[in-house]
């Protein structure tokens, strides 16, 4: 004969939350606590699952080009906002050129910029400099391009990456630069299609 | 700027007024005279003629170097059959 144990709350012997129902929420574990899903089992969703997977991803754009070497880049960003587009969970913000990550987490971020000079630039790079303190920034990520002297407008683009272990929102944050050696080079800008736009991803929790 | 590079909005002529991010727009769907904002306090802002006479000279020299290239590239092949000395223009019209 099947039993039926009808409980509201489960707690271990020492008075802590092992599973607990209230009003159709149920609740596993407390926080500090890990529960383990045993090797050779399965843990399968059938329904919805939040706070899983991607909880964060964001893509920001410069709308207007801008002459010559800029970092941190301050101005005339913008949040991607085409009809395709939507980002997942609060997002990024940005003050002054500086960002500020919505939670702790481990974040892969990717900086691409497209250059235009009717003439020659050695290099044309973008940088990314990042910080644990919110104050000393160091270059981590840089990718150069160059462009040629062709008599005639002529493109490049560079485009870095890296991961960012955020620990601490208010001192794990970066900015974005350009850097090219012909100071008559541009950088494009525009709002409705990427040519230098950042994207922020969160892989997971901080590490 | 369209991809041939030729200037086509007075975007292209603010841009290589000064350095860096001098200048944006409050609409950056609507990229007007009425919106272009200043963010460097340092500059001053263009009158709307100014921007609009700006991007035609622009747009001027562009033709007319596209013109003149054209031209020297036309003469430069010419001179080269006939074993004649080319003109700085025409070696960098050719050549870059």
């Amino acid at each position: 004969m099947t039993s039926i144990l009808k409980a509201d709350d489960i707690q271990d012997s020492s008075g802590n939350n092992i599973i607990n129902e209230n009003a159709n929420t149920i609740t596993i574990g407390a926080s500090g606590d890990t529960i383990t899903i045993p090797s050779g089992a399965t843990l399968s969703n059938l329904g919805t699952a939040s706070g899983f997977g991607i909880t964060e991803a964001d893509m920001w754009r410069i709308t207007t080009e801008f002459q010559g070497s800029v970092g941190p880049i301050t101005a005339n960003w913008e949040r991607c906002d085409e009809d395709t587009f939507e980002k997942i969970g609060t997002g990024m913000s940005v003050s002054s050129g500086y960002w500020t990550f919505p939670t702790t987490g481990l974040y892969y971020v990717n900086w691409k910029a497209t250059f235009r000079l009717n003439g020659e630039t050695q290099y044309a790079y973008v940088h990314i400099n990042t910080t644990a303190n919110n104050s000393s920034y160091t270059e981590r990520a840089i990718s150069f391009g160059m462009i040629p002297n062709i008599s005639a407008n002529a493109y490049c683009h560079g485009m870095c990456d890296l991961f960012i272990n955020v620990t601490d929102t208010a001192n794990d944050k970066l900015y974005f630069g350009t850097n090219v050696q012909n100071s008559s080079t541009y950088t494009l800008g525009n709002s409705g299609s990427n040519y230098a736009n950042a994207t922020f991803i969160r892989l997971a929790g901080s590490q | 700027m369209d991809i041939n590079g030729r200037p086509n909005h007075i975007e292209d002529y603010l841009a290589q007024l000064h350095l860096g991010q001098w200048f944006g727009w409050s609409d950056s769907k609507n990229k007007m005279y009425v919106n272009l904002i200043i963010h460097d306090d340092s500059k001053s802002k263009p009158t709307e003629q100014e921007c609009t006479d700006g991007l035609a000279t622009m747009q001027s020299d562009f033709d007319t170097k596209k013109t003149n290239n054209a031209n020297n590239r036309t003469s430069g092949k010419a001179k080269l059959k006939t074993g004649e000395a080319l003109t700085d223009a025409e070696v960098e019209a050719l050549f870059g």
